[in-house]
């Protein structure tokens, strides 16, 4: 009875851990296509990323927006407070906006893309007049989740 | 046999089993497959009602319509929600913009409906395939979808140009439904293939432990030869006339034992069969069938076998042992035989071989017998088995040989003989030289006469010009069984038991005349004759004559063959017993007439009776009866 309990355990373990790292794996595509840098610093309040980019040798958590190359925006008061942020940094190094909710890239003109859901299929979509803004050129692998506008 | 029929019987009940749960997985699998291609055509037959609302509402154009008329846009999308069942996760209608992207047109959903023209990837080729080719597809969902079991997309077409697709996801929680409608029914096909597949194991199980069993059982531990277990299966599987067979001892082994232990007595057999092995083919079975004895199974068609069997005899002669820095030889005793093609049976060549080995071994031992067809038959018939099977079968049959009245030269008499039919060959006499010996004082001797007494009477009845006379033992006579048997036999043919003769043998001296005599007034009570045999010789000598009351005298085959080589003497002596039997009034029977010479001398001796090959063979009685009626 203990095995098959310990078993259950590492079953479970083992699927979160495969699920967490098809996660990561997603997000690093991403990140690199864009950020240039080997190492992307990504800002995020989202505790559940936070934990999945811990385990990532690519990824390192920045601990303020301004010190990170990406943010990754999961709720609508963070997206809220880094709009406030940015209004006030006009003329700084404005770090990449991705967000996981398209009505967060119609909220903020500073999204370059986002990642979420529609009708149970995962969606990935880039503007392409953003991402110029920042001078990123994607990949060709992402072009087809490009458009010119919302 | 039967334990072959519950073999059987096993494995067809398993292969049946495995059958009727395939056949209960392959329905239910099927049962569950038409549930779901009666929802998916369901599905078809809402988008085509759709599609054709659709193509209603919005007249010339779909894509003018729903931009310049947002009110059409919102009835349609009211309309869509009330297809928007618990089968259907999303009805959906999108366009492709001039850059290929797909855009929503319409939203069944309730809640947070897709903004008209809002961007969407439909994470499928099949999608542009509907476009191009506008025919409906079945896409089953796959990674990057979440609660999507099926999709349905229709073309809305108008003026055969694809205008717009509908897509109708079927909810991933109905489809789990459609699967577990028959989940019932599947646990038990699972609960049954569990079984099964415990059952299949627990055979292998079986059949592994069935397996090592009988290998311990069919093979002998210390010597690895085989066993008897062996022996009776492969001669269950394989003809014994196919083969050959040795039986081996070796002698005097005990003293090995006695002097060096067991343990080097085991060694020393160990070597045995090895030196044994080396010398026969592979094809040959070596048999432990005791302690240190072996019986040797040679296939036919391997190298001469007396050759072979000489070479074995040598060979473990020859070999010498080392135990304790002693080297001594083993002597060894053998029998051997070519086993004659027939039925025989394993048990009957141990059985020949066996009695040979001990005839082997009370003279001297360290010898090679062999045996060859003769000595089988010997053997065989003179097995009691044998007799008794036959007896009961009543394979027994008398032959006649004629006595000829020398004055008429006519047959006034049968001797009836007995002979056993071969079990194998039924053309085939077995003398009664191999099985009387066996079955005297036995019941089957009793059962041998009452056969014979039943033919003869028989022959009798059919005949009733012949006469026949039968051999009885005078130690018959003391046999009350014996004596019951014949008078009762007589009793029942009274009316023609006075043309039966009782030949009376005598193996021992009568120690009471008293009760002979008495005996043989019984039988002559009947109109009976009583015969004395070998008169002349042993114990049938001329106090018979005084003592007791009979009626024929059958002289001696031996004084009659006598006649060639000492004539002259031997007719005084046959004069004498002539003289003799007119004074008493017996008839007179010379026996072993088997040269024309000797016939001629009897008949000038004026004996009245012959009998003997040169007269007439024993033959079956209708041989002679036919000769006679020529």
């Amino acid at each position: 009875m203990r095995k098959i309990f310990i078993l259950l355990i590492f079953l479970y373990g083992h699927l979160y851990a495969l699920e967490r790292e098809s996660t990561l794996k997603m997000y690093h595509g991403i990140f690199s296509a864009l950020s240039s840098k080997p190492m992307t610093s990504v800002y995020t309040t989202d505790r559940e990323y936070r934990k999945v980019f811990t385990t990532s040798k690519r990824i390192f958590l920045a601990k303020k927006p301004e010190e990170s190359d990406i943010i990754l925006i999961t709720n609508r008061s963070t997206l809220g407070s880094i709009i406030k942020r940015n209004s006030l940094n006009k003329h700084g190094q404005k770090p990449i906006l991705f967000v996981t909710d398209y009505r967060f890239l119609k909220d903020t003109k500073d999204a370059v893309g986002a990642f979420y859901w529609r009708k149970g299929r995962s969606q990935l979509l880039f503007i392409k007049k953003r991402l110029e803004q920042h001078a990123i050129h994607l990949p060709k692998a992402y072009q087809n989740y490009m458009i010119d506008a919302l | 046999m039967r334990r072959a029929y519950f073999d059987r019987f096993i494995i067809f009940l398993m292969a049946l089993l495995i059958v009727f749960v395939l056949f209960l997985q392959i329905s239910t699998t099927q049962s569950t497959e038409k549930l779901k291609n009666e929802e998916i055509q369901r599905a078809e037959q809402y988008a085509s009602k759709i599609a054709k609302l659709i193509q209603i509402r919005t007249q010339n154009s779909l894509e003018i319509t729903l931009k310049e008329h947002p009110e059409v846009r919102r009835h349609l999308n009211e309309t869509l929600h009330a297809f928007l069942t618990k089968q259907y996760q999303y009805i959906f209608v999108l366009q492709k913009d001039e850059k290929g992207k797909y855009r929503f047109l319409l939203d069944a959903s309730e809640d947070e409906p897709e903004e008209y023209q809002s961007i969407f990837f439909p994470k499928s080729e099949m999608f542009d395939k509907v476009y191009a080719f506008q025919k409906m597809q079945i896409i089953e969902q796959h990674e990057g979808v979440e609660e999507v079991w099926l999709s349905l997309v229709y073309p809305i077409l108008r003026e055969n140009k694809t205008e717009a697709l509908l897509v109708l996801d079927l909810s991933e929680s109905y489809g789990e439904h459609l699967n577990n409608f028959n989940s019932p029914l599947m646990r038990v096909v699972w609960m049954m293939q569990v079984l099964l597949i415990l059952s299949i194991l627990l055979l292998i199980y079986l059949v592994y432990s069935y397996s090592k069993l009988r290998k311990i059982l069919l093979f002998d531990s210390l010597t690895s030869t085989h066993t008897k277990v062996f022996l009776e299966e492969f001669f269950n599987r394989n003809e014994v006339d196919s083969y050959n067979a040795i039986l081996i001892d070796m002698d005097e082994f005990a003293q090995i034992n006695n002097k060096y232990g067991y343990t080097s007595g085991n060694l020393v057999i160990k070597e045995f069969t090895e030196t044994m092995m080396n010398v026969l083919s592979l094809n040959s079975k070596v048999i432990r069938t005791a302690g240190t004895e072996f019986l040797v199974i040679v296939p036919k068609d391997d190298s001469n076998f007396e050759t072979l069997a000489k070479k074995l005899f040598t060979t473990l002669q020859e070999k010498k042992y080392l135990l304790k820095n002693e080297v001594f030889t083993q002597s060894v005793s053998m029998s051997a035989m070519i086993i004659p093609e027939g039925n025989v049976s394993i048990h009957d060549v141990q059985r020949i071989l066996d009695v040979k080995l001990l005839e082997i071994k009370s003279k001297g031992k360290n010898a090679l017998g062999l045996l060859g067809l003769d000595h089988f038959n010997q053997m065989k018939y003179g097995n009691m088995d044998y007799i008794k099977e036959a007896l009961e079968e009543e394979r027994l049959v008398c032959i006649y040989q004629p006595i000829i009245d020398t004055k008429t030269k006519k047959i006034v008499k049968y001797e009836a003989l007995v002979r056993l039919i071969d079990k194998e060959n039924g053309e085939k006499f077995i003398s009664p030289a191999h099985f009387m010996d066996v079955i005297k004082g036995t019941s089957q001797y009793i059962k041998m006469s009452k056969l014979v007494l039943k033919q003869v009477f028989t022959v009798l009845h059919q005949y009733p010009e012949i006469e026949i006379s039968v051999n009885l033992d005078l130690d018959d006579l003391y046999n009350a069984d014996m004596m019951k048997l014949i008078t009762q036999k007589l009793y029942r043919n009274k009316m023609i038991a006075n043309r039966l003769t009782f030949e009376i043998l005598e193996h021992n001296e009568i120690s009471d005349y008293g009760q002979v005599a008495l005996i043989f007034q019984q039988l002559k009570t009947f109109g009976s004759k009583i015969a004395i045999d070998d008169f002349g010789s042993g114990y049938a000598n001329y106090v018979y004559l005084i003592k007791l009351d009979v009626d024929i005298l059958k002289i001696d085959g031996s004084l009659i063959q006598e006649l060639l080589h000492d004539t002259e003497r031997t007719k005084v002596m046959l004069t004498s017993i002539k003289h003799l039997a007119e004074i008493y009034q017996y008839e007179v029977v010379a026996e072993f007439v088997s040269s024309k010479e000797i016939y001629e001398i009897v008949k000038a001796l004026e004996i009245e009776y012959v009998q003997g090959y040169y007269l007439g063979e024993p033959k079956p009685l209708e041989v002679y009866m036919g000769t006679e009626r020529n």
